[in-house]
């Protein structure tokens, strides 16, 4: 603060100083061009005047910016700056020709008479005045300003930079103002208080998003897998059980078995039908063979499992077993069958 | 006519509820372009309740208002009504007037709304503040609360209005610069034109017809109701050494409202 203060004063003086020397130096020339024709100024020396012109702007500038800068000070009622301002402005306004340099005029006078009307504001106030720099420089005492060895007797400057705050200082200030406030005491918990905080809802949310995804991923692939393996499982256990029979059959009576006897049951034509699309399996792979017996009807028999890899040499003929639930009854009634060789599968009969 | 009908029928509930219904009235008058529900919905809406319902609404409204002081940043109506009131807003009248009372009788505090356009309440402390200056407990003090009397001691000293620049000035004075980062209070002018502001102790206005732009100081509503002129001119004269009366025109606006408050909160005790 105090630098940007002094270093408008400085500015200040300077232009103080500029301005009456060039003024000294352009009287003169001023002066002729005022005898000979008050008219032809601009016209007679066009750069000296641009020059001119500029300058006296800049300082209706500069004093226009000193003055808001410095406004708190100007307001004292103990200095006469708005005077000098004033003053300082006159000056400038006499080479004033042109209608921007009498806007800066203009501007300058808002500015002074807002002032002026502050200071008479002032002077309204019944009873005591109220100054605010010597309200903070008690403030200052009272909150234990040490004040170092070169203190200052000019007040705004001095009290600005010098001396320091001891650390309670503003603690110490709010103690004694507190009787001021009736403010609430604020209460807390004493353990801190809840801290809504807002992860937590997002991450709710997101699990609730994942979870099915993963349940649905899971289940597609497993129930197509069961469905593949419980197929092709079925039809294996199926064949081995076929198999079974037909050897334990064969171990009984070491005859050729009559394919139809075989593979009909007469309760179901759909059992039938299974048992003769599995039975072509052991035909296939070589575990059972068909001939035709002395009546040139078909039979089966396993084949002994040395003869198995032997029977691969043989070049296999094939043919095709149609059935049709006409043919089924007719075959269960020439052939008498009244029991079926191949039991359902127990997953059925349970 | 009706409404004593009604009365008599809920004369079986609380005392306080049929005085609350006088106060009522007076506030729904007051009230009459908002949404408040009349006289007659909110006895019809206290006879569907019962009054450990109304109790239970009543104790969350006074926690949810004692928690947001905390900041001391004034509740708003509609937040208490959307957050905690919700499906109890056909008796927000009579809550809120328990509330009050609850505030008074059992903390010491007075809900004052500061605001009556947007509905603002604020809490004050309502005990006398004589009574309550030797603080018992040994409170750790907020600096803040320094800078704040600062302020408020300038504007008022300065008749009510005092522009930025003249308080920046005598800040910078005290050492605490806007422009600068203050040890204490950090970002002070934020502190000051914004914290200050939205806690209604100050008003930051801007002038009209300025160039370049300039802003004012006010006193905020909060201020008017908890900040004690009096209180302010003597601690002014104490500092300054000089008589509180011989600011003349300060002493007489201190005393005016001063005596006004004490008033109305003497009414109240």
């Amino acid at each position: 603060m105090r630098k940007a203060r002094a270093g408008g004063d400085d500015e200040a003086v300077r232009q103080n100083g500029s301005s009456s020397r060039r003024r000294t130096d352009q009287h003169p020339g001023d002066g002729e061009d005022h005898d000979s024709s008050s008219g032809g100024v601009q016209d007679d020396d066009d750069d000296n005047d641009l020059g001119l012109r500029r300058e006296i702007r800049s300082k209706y500038r500069d004093l226009i910016n000193s003055v808001q800068q410095n406004r708190e000070d100007m307001l004292s009622p103990s200095n006469n700056k708005l005077t000098e301002v004033l003053e300082e402005a006159n000056k400038l306004f006499k080479d004033v020709r042109q209608a921007r340099e009498a806007a800066l005029d203009a501007q300058l006078l808002v500015v002074a008479t807002d002032l002026g009307k502050e200071k008479a504001s002032q002077l309204f106030s019944e009873g005591s005045a109220f100054d605010p720099s010597a309200f903070a420089e008690h403030l200052l005492s009272f909150m234990g300003l040490n004040r170092l060895e070169d203190e200052d007797d000019e007040p705004p400057n001095g009290c600005a930079s010098d001396g320091y705050l001891p650390k309670d200082a503003w603690h110490r200030l709010a103690r004694r103002a507190e009787c001021c406030f009736r403010t609430a005491p604020s209460f807390h918990y004493m353990m801190g208080s809840f801290y809504t905080e807002p992860p937590p809802p997002k991450q709710r949310i997101e699990r609730q998003r994942k979870a099915p995804s993963k349940e649905a991923k899971r289940i597609m692939p497993t129930q197509l897998k069961k469905m593949e393996e419980s197929h092709q499982e079925a039809t294996e256990k199926e064949v081995e059980r076929i198999l079974g029979y037909l050897k334990s059959y064969y171990q009984d009576d070491p005859s050729p078995i009559s394919y139809y006897e075989f593979v009909i049951d007469p309760n179901s034509f759909s059992r039938t039908v299974e048992n003769i699309f599995h039975t072509s399996f052991l035909i296939r792979d070589g575990l059972a063979r068909l001939k035709l017996d002395s009546d040139k009807l078909p039979c089966i028999e396993p084949v002994e499992e040395e003869e198995v890899e032997a029977a691969g040499s043989f070049s296999r003929k094939q043919c095709i077993v149609s059935i049709s639930p006409k043919i089924w009854r007719e075959l269960i009634d020439v052939f008498e069958i009244k029991e079926t060789i191949i039991q359902p599968p127990e997953t059925q009969s349970e | 006519m009706t409404q004593r009908k009604r009365l008599s029928n809920v004369q079986s509930s609380s005392q306080s509820k049929r005085q609350s219904n006088s106060f009522m009235t007076q506030e729904e008058d007051e009230d009459a372009t908002f949404t408040q529900p009349s006289t007659s919905q909110v006895q019809r809406g206290l006879e569907k309740l019962t009054a450990a319902q109304v109790d239970q609404k009543t104790a969350e409204v006074v926690q949810y208002i004692l928690v947001k002081d905390q900041k001391k940043i004034p509740v708003r109506r509609a937040d208490l009504v959307k957050h905690v009131i919700k499906d109890y807003r056909t008796v927000y009248p009579e809550i809120i007037k328990r509330a009050m009372l609850t505030f008074e009788q059992v903390f010491g505090l007075k809900l004052v709304e500061i605001d009556s356009k947007n509905h603002m309440y604020v809490l004050v402390n309502n005990l006398d503040a004589s009574t309550a200056r030797p603080s018992p407990v040994e409170r750790p003090s907020n600096p803040k609360m320094g800078l704040l009397f600062v302020i408020l001691s300038v504007i008022f000293m300065k008749g009510g209005v005092v522009r930025e620049n003249l308080m920046w000035n005598t800040l910078k004075k005290l050492r605490v610069d806007p422009g600068q980062r203050h040890e204490e209070f950090g970002d002070v002018r934020k502190v000051i034109t914004d914290e200050f502001v939205r806690q209604r102790y100050l008003e930051y206005v801007r002038v009209p017809h300025t160039e370049p732009v300039e802003y004012e100081f006010r006193w905020g509503q909060r201020s008017d109701m908890e900040v004690s002129k009096a209180q302010i001119l003597e601690f002014m004269g104490q500092l300054l050494e000089q008589d509180p009366q011989s600011w003349t025109q300060q002493y007489r606006e201190a005393h005016s409202t001063a005596s006004s408050s004490q008033a109305s909160s003497s009414n109240h005790r």
